[in-house]
């Protein structure tokens, strides 16, 4: 049964890693398109939506990495989470105003539509891992430490 | 709170700092070019700052109705199935989809330095604003693209035209 719990938590934090190394990944390589998808969310001043696309996809990329090397992971996924807490506010932000927009959230050009409902629900899921993720490290120490 | 939480915060600090620097150094021209860019934009007529910005410039409705009434050309980026069905009176249609066939006759209509304001499906549609980019290329002075586009003015109820191209 631990063992099975044990695969659970380290399965989740291993899966948000990985899904927040790829959606950096993805989007630091089109910055401008980024920028776009930013800018449709209608929160920031018009530059600072290029400030948060330049900057955004590495501290996924960075978050994510620790993530899947096993480092640093508390850390890493307060980071996560406080990011996926700021996405779901933008994210019903966007719903409370009735804009129809692409959430930005993996490809920044658009290939696929995700509305702002299934990327709010699918922030909620990951928030879930963001738990599981850092209780994945309480284990191991309780274990070390007994 | 104990020490342990707090090396936590710090640490997440140290990680969210540091993405941010190498975001920054990767993209520093980007957004030196964003603040740069918005500042010459208040301060200079955007006829003038268009002819040096690789990006069109975004607008909002209000700036739309006020260009509008100064001459103005409202392009429509949609594709032509969409421009029948309706779209802003008085706009014309060069959907991007199809703008290699199209463009020399644009651009014999359409005088260079005339203001062009691109709108497509709204927010979330890059149609517009990749068409301004290539009308920029092409030597269009002042290129703007309407973020709101069709759904925004249809919902304010402003005057649509049906019809063909």
């Amino acid at each position: 049964m631990n063992r099975l719990v044990s695969i659970v938590l380290h399965g989740a934090r291993i899966a948000l890693g990985v899904t927040f190394f790829y959606a950096g990944w993805i989007k630091a390589q089109e910055p401008i398109d980024f920028a776009r998808a930013v800018a449709n969310y209608q929160v920031l001043p018009y530059s600072w939506n290029y400030l948060v696309a330049a900057t955004l996809p590495y501290v996924e990329l960075l978050a994510g990495t620790l993530l899947v090397l096993n480092r640093r992971v508390r850390p890493a996924a307060l980071v996560i989470g406080v990011l996926n807490f700021v996405f779901i506010l933008a994210l019903i932000s966007v719903m409370a105003r009735g804009l129809d927009i692409d959430c930005g959230c993996f490809a920044p050009s658009g290939q696929g539509h995700t509305t702002a409902l299934e990327a709010l629900l699918r922030d909620l899921g990951l928030m879930v891992l963001v738990v599981l993720a850092w209780l994945s490290r309480e284990r191991r120490s309780v274990a070390s430490s007994s | 709170m104990t020490w342990k939480y707090k090396r936590i915060i710090i640490e997440a600090v140290v990680i969210f700092c540091l993405g941010v620097v190498v975001g920054l150094s990767v993209n520093h021209r980007m957004v030196i070019d964003a603040f740069a860019g918005k500042v010459a934009s208040k301060a200079a007529p955007p006829a003038d700052s268009a002819s040096v910005a690789q990006y069109p410039v975004p607008t909002f409705l209000e700036e739309v109705l006020a260009e509008r009434e100064e001459g103005a050309l409202l392009v429509d980026a949609r594709v032509g199935e969409l421009y029948r069905e309706g779209h802003i009176a008085g706009a014309v249609s060069l959907p991007l989809a199809d703008y290699e066939t199209q463009l020399e006759q644009f651009k014999q209509d359409i005088d260079p330095d005339r203001t062009l304001i691109l709108y497509c499906s709204g927010y979330g549609c890059p149609d517009s604003f990749d068409l301004g980019q290539v009308l920029l290329e092409e030597g269009f002075r002042d290129v703007r693209v309407y973020e709101g586009g069709m759904p925004e003015w249809r919902d304010q109820g402003l005057p649509v035209e049906k019809g063909a191209p």
